[in-house]
């Protein structure tokens, strides 16, 4: 049947026929419509350059979307409990508490005649970063089953909120570095400032990670299960409570390849040492952090279409 | 030029065939084991357009695809194969308020809410105050949602919603939650938003509804669009449909002693017009057969609204004596001088009833279809006169 034509010949009758029970003043001004309008389409979904290009369009507009989930995250996250973001500083603090005890004093680890508390504590900080991050936004998407079955919005926003929370509580402890250094009478240059490159590629590595994983997890539970144990076992391949110097010089190469281990050397060598990061190191953990981004974002994109059927 | 466009679209569901009873954790296990899943095409090869302004209602039983199809057109969902083409911004109601975090305040929620929707934080800080205000929750606005009543919540989420100004509007039986006030509120914004000329996609059982918003219906049935057209022609097809499925002929009797029996009942205009009008005289006939002597009976036609609650009756239980049948066929007249009730489709039943106890009872049995006449706002017309002095 002719859509246009029945329309035309009921507007009149459907018009005068609305007759709702009660008026309410107020309500939302309708401003004219826009004259240019988006056109969306959407197919079924594919691995593919396109999907990864049209959700990034689709992020870009949700930005702001990103920026309020964060901000709510990080309230909610500390309403109703008495130290609040103290929590943040308090998790790094202990390990270190612990790890001096058993390491240093236990087991004496070398640690490059720097205090052990500085020591592993600098690794520490953007270990717990990526270990925080990932657990965090991996448990996200599962635990709003009714969000995601009742509203768009672009699923990727949920764990990279959960990154930027964590980042800021990377930050938070970083201003404890800041007196710690002092304390233990390291001083910190202006090289401080290739932090930025180097937290920089660790987000975007930590992102590939939270990505994938909270994608996989919606499907297979397992991973959410299997995760703390697999990151218990996995600070234990990077260089955190011992130094690089105590890896085989032959492994070393394949152990760098590793961006978390690279990045949290980098990190170690620059803050306790003043040593601005070998460029061809962070390039190659660059490159592989991107590679991993492309192809998680890919992966995310492709499953999300789908992730209310299955959640 | 058309707003929404499906082009072939087909969507497959899977079931787990053990799912629910508790094995769901070794599905990858079952899958190298060779247990295949069931599939369910809940759309199958759906194609049509709707037309920038146009408000159009899409019903169907359910499992008819109707909220598949709500949840491709809001990308909830993907679609197996097919291409949807969306032109313009797209607000969908479902489950109004499913957004809102109870340990966030109302005003934080807001900002939540309303930047999952879609909305820029500079709109949302430009439309705060007219969202608290439409929503009536002036007072809590910095309360943690937890401390909210369910209706409070509601009309937040749907105030939110409300000023997203979509080019184009999905409800799911919105109109199905929230009290009288809170209804009141949906279809005057969903005029209001079709008066501005945007386009309406809405899906309901609500068919007096559909009929009342919508200028074209879809009719959807397992899968698949089998009728498009007005929503009379569609929504008398679709009622035709569903009595032929759960009726024959004047419905199956569900109670009494089948010592009479209802046999037909019509409903006619009472001044030679074709069709019953609101304010207008109308006639209903009630044909029944009676195979012996009965005293004290009384004879009733039930006027339901679609949501199922009753909204007239016409009886003879209320007149004394009670009436007395003979064996036989008769037809008993009801007159009303004025019909007082609203344009729109009511369902019908009929009953029979002999010393306080059903002797035939029939529901669902046929429909009545008010057109309009008399028009005045309100549930219901009531005839009046005025004059000036």
């Amino acid at each position: 049947m002719d859509s246009s034509e029945s329309a035309g010949s009921l507007a009149g009758y459907s018009r005068a026929n609305v007759s709702p029970s009660i008026r309410i003043d107020g309500g939302p001004e309708l401003s004219a419509s826009a004259t240019v309008r988006p056109v969306r389409k959407i197919r079924p979904p594919s691995f593919s350059v396109n999907t990864v290009v049209s959700g990034l369009v689709t992020l870009a507009r949700h930005r702001d979307l990103l920026w309020t989930l964060t901000l709510f995250r990080f309230n909610v996250r500390y309403k109703q409990s008495m130290l609040g973001w103290i929590w943040a500083a308090l998790q790094p603090l202990s390990l270190m508490a612990i790890y001096t005890l058993v390491f240093s004093r236990v087991a004496k680890v070398p640690s490059e005649g720097v205090p052990y508390p500085v020591f592993v504590y600098t690794a520490l900080l953007p270990w717990i970063f990526f270990s925080n991050a990932i657990l965090s936004a991996m448990r996200g998407l599962v635990s709003y089953p009714t969000l995601l079955t009742t509203m768009y919005f672009p699923r990727e926003v949920i764990p990279l909120s959960y990154v930027a929370v964590a980042l800021i509580d990377f930050g938070t402890a970083f201003a404890i570095l800041g007196g710690m250094t002092a304390y233990y009478g390291i001083s910190l240059s202006w090289n401080i400032l290739y932090a930025v490159p180097i937290i920089a590629v660790l987000s975007a590595f930590t992102t590939a990670i939270s990505l994938f994983l909270s994608a996989v997890q919606v499907r297979f539970r397992d991973v959410g299960l299997a995760a703390p144990l697999i990151f218990q076992i996995g600070m234990f391949a990077t260089p955190i409570v011992y130094p690089l110097a105590a890896v085989p010089a032959r492994f070393q190469r394949i152990y760098l390849l590793n961006p978390v281990a690279s990045l949290i050397n980098a990190f170690r060598e620059l803050v306790l040492h003043g040593a601005p990061p070998d460029t061809a190191q962070l390039g190659a953990s660059a490159v592989i952090t991107l590679f991993c981004l492309i192809l998680a974002y890919g992966y995310f994109k492709s499953v999300e279409a789908t992730m209310a059927d299955v959640i | 030029m058309f707003d929404l466009k499906l082009d072939h679209v087909s969507k497959r569901y899977f079931v787990d065939a053990d799912e629910g009873s508790g094995q769901r954790w070794s599905w990858p296990v079952r899958q190298l084991f060779g247990k295949t899943r069931s599939e369910i095409w809940a759309l199958r090869d759906v194609s049509f357009e709707i037309e920038e302004g146009e408000s159009c209602g899409i019903v169907g039983h359910n499992g008819a695809g109707k909220s598949t199809i709500l949840k491709l057109l809001s990308s909830i969902t993907a679609p197996t194969s097919g291409e949807i083409t969306i032109r313009g911004r797209l607000a969908a109601m479902i489950e109004i308020g499913s957004g809102f975090h109870p340990d966030l305040t109302g005003r934080e929620n807001i900002y939540l809410n309303g930047s999952m929707l879609g909305m820029s934080r500079a709109e949302i800080s430009r439309k705060v105050e007219s969202i608290v205000e439409f929503a009536g929750v002036r007072k809590y606005v910095d309360v943690p949602i937890k401390r909210y009543s369910t209706g409070m919540s509601v009309r937040l989420g749907f105030s939110v919603a409300a000023h997203l100004e979509p080019d184009i509007l999905l409800l799911d039986e919105v109109l199905a939650v929230g009290d009288v006030v809170f209804q009141a509120k949906c279809l005057d914004h969903m005029a209001r938003l079709r008066d501005a000329g945007r386009t309406i996609v809405l899906i309901s059982h609500d068919l007096a509804a559909v009929q009342r918003v919508c200028n074209r219906a879809l009719l959807l049935q397992q899968g698949q669009v089998v009728m498009s057209g007005s929503p009379r022609t569609v929504i008398d097809h679709y009622q035709e449909m569903a009595f032929a499925d759960q009726v024959a002929g004047i419905g199956e009797s569900v109670a009494g002693r089948q010592t009479a029996e209802c046999s037909s009942v019509v409903f006619v205009s009472a001044d030679s017009q074709d069709t019953i009008r609101t304010g207008y005289p109308m006639i209903a006939r009630l044909a029944y057969r009676a195979s012996e002597h009965l005293e004290d009976v009384s004879f009733s036609i039930s006027i339901y609204w679609p949501s199922g609650y009753l909204c007239v009756q016409l009886t003879t239980a209320s007149s004394e004596p009670h009436l007395r049948v003979e064996p036989g066929s008769h037809v008993l007249e009801f007159r009303c001088p004025v019909l007082a009730i609203q344009p729109g489709l009511y369902r019908v039943d009929v009953s029979i009833e002999s010393n306080g106890q059903y002797i035939d009872r029939r529901q669902r049995c046929s429909t009545l279809q008010v057109d309009p006449g008399k028009l005045v706002q309100g549930d219901f017309y009531m005839d009046h006169t005025w004059r000036m002095s």
